[in-house]
């Protein structure tokens, strides 16, 4: 018993020690949970902050009451294989080449970006890009098209 | 086992195997503890904020452990510390075996290209909890600092 309380008050001794020089140290050289993280430069969001996320009920809402256009934001080989029904595709990486498809659409329609769901960022990449581009109304629905299927909502396939 | 615990030879090789081995296994979760926190974070098992406090004070509580260790001071409470330490290390990796988890330890390298745990890292961290035990349970202070101490007051 004797044992374990000299162990005990021991081994509090050197946690605490421990615990004071990994603070100190990591503070004073700015690692770990001291780090400082880099700012976004301004050039790449436009000086504008990203746009709102929404859930998959107020994506549905907003896709049965018609009023938004979404932006499929995968590659055009998984749009093929299945996408939200009247989705358009601007693939991340071809969006100078692709987005002549918005031209018809007015600036002040509501965009809805979306991609896979929770495992890519390419939905938030296109909003920014849209937001960057005028588009005024551009929302992200992160959970994308991993929700959207899981809920069994209407899609739509390309021959 | 009695003499086991007393042997002052198999205690000394003991604690200079287990004192270098956290030593070096300190320093680089010391060096860049955002890996090791990101090492921590894919095990899945704790809230969020919790693994930079762990990068942060784990390291050193190794480094400490593994001078006092090597050079047996606080024997008791250092190897106390190693073997809760390597215990819930073990629990750890044996729940992200389970759940098929394939990630790399944060073990003794922070390097993610480092091989990715299995059942054998399980099995080279229960012989190494085994090894803290003995140390625990040991009763000899030969060839450590404290003996040097204690002869030079007395002579």
């Amino acid at each position: 018993m004797t044992r374990l309380l000299q162990a005990l008050r021991e081994a509090g001794m050197l946690l605490l020690v421990a615990a004071a020089l990994g603070f100190i140290y990591t503070a004073a050289t700015e690692k770990g949970m001291f780090a400082h993280l880099p700012p976004v430069p301004p050039s790449q969001t436009g000086g504008l902050l990203a746009p709102a996320m929404i859930s998959r009920d107020q994506a549905q809402a907003y896709y049965e009451s018609g009023t938004a256009v979404f932006v499929d934001a995968r590659h055009e080989f998984d749009f093929k294989l299945g996408h939200i029904r009247r989705a358009i595709n601007i693939p991340l990486r071809m969006y100078e080449t692709k987005k002549s498809i918005l031209d018809a659409i007015p600036k002040n329609r509501l965009l809805i970006a979306y991609c896979d769901g929770a495992e890519c960022n390419s939905s938030i990449e296109l909003s920014v890009k849209l937001a960057k581009d005028g588009y005024t109304d551009v929302k992200i629905f992160f959970g994308g098209w991993s929700e959207w299927t899981a809920s069994n909502l209407p899609t739509d396939k390309t021959p | 086992m009695k003499n086991l615990l007393s042997n002052p030879q198999l205690v000394l090789v003991s604690r200079v195997f287990i004192g270098l081995l956290f030593i070096v296994s300190s320093l680089d979760k010391i060096v860049d503890p955002s890996a090791f926190a990101r090492a921590v974070v894919n095990y899945g098992l704790l809230p969020s904020w919790m693994p930079a406090i762990i990068a942060t004070i784990l390291p050193w509580v190794e480094l400490l452990c593994g001078f006092a260790v090597l050079f047996g001071v606080l024997l008791r409470g250092s190897s106390l510390l190693l073997s809760t330490m390597l215990a819930l290390f073990t629990l750890a990796v044996i729940s992200a075996l389970l759940r098929g988890l394939d990630i790399s330890c944060g073990c003794f390298t922070q390097d993610p290209a480092a091989g990715h745990i299995g059942w054998m890292k399980v099995v080279q961290n229960t012989t190494l909890f085994v090894l803290t035990l003995f140390l625990y349970f040991s009763d000899t202070t030969k060839f450590s600092i404290i003996e040097y101490l204690q002869k030079s007051e007395t002579a």
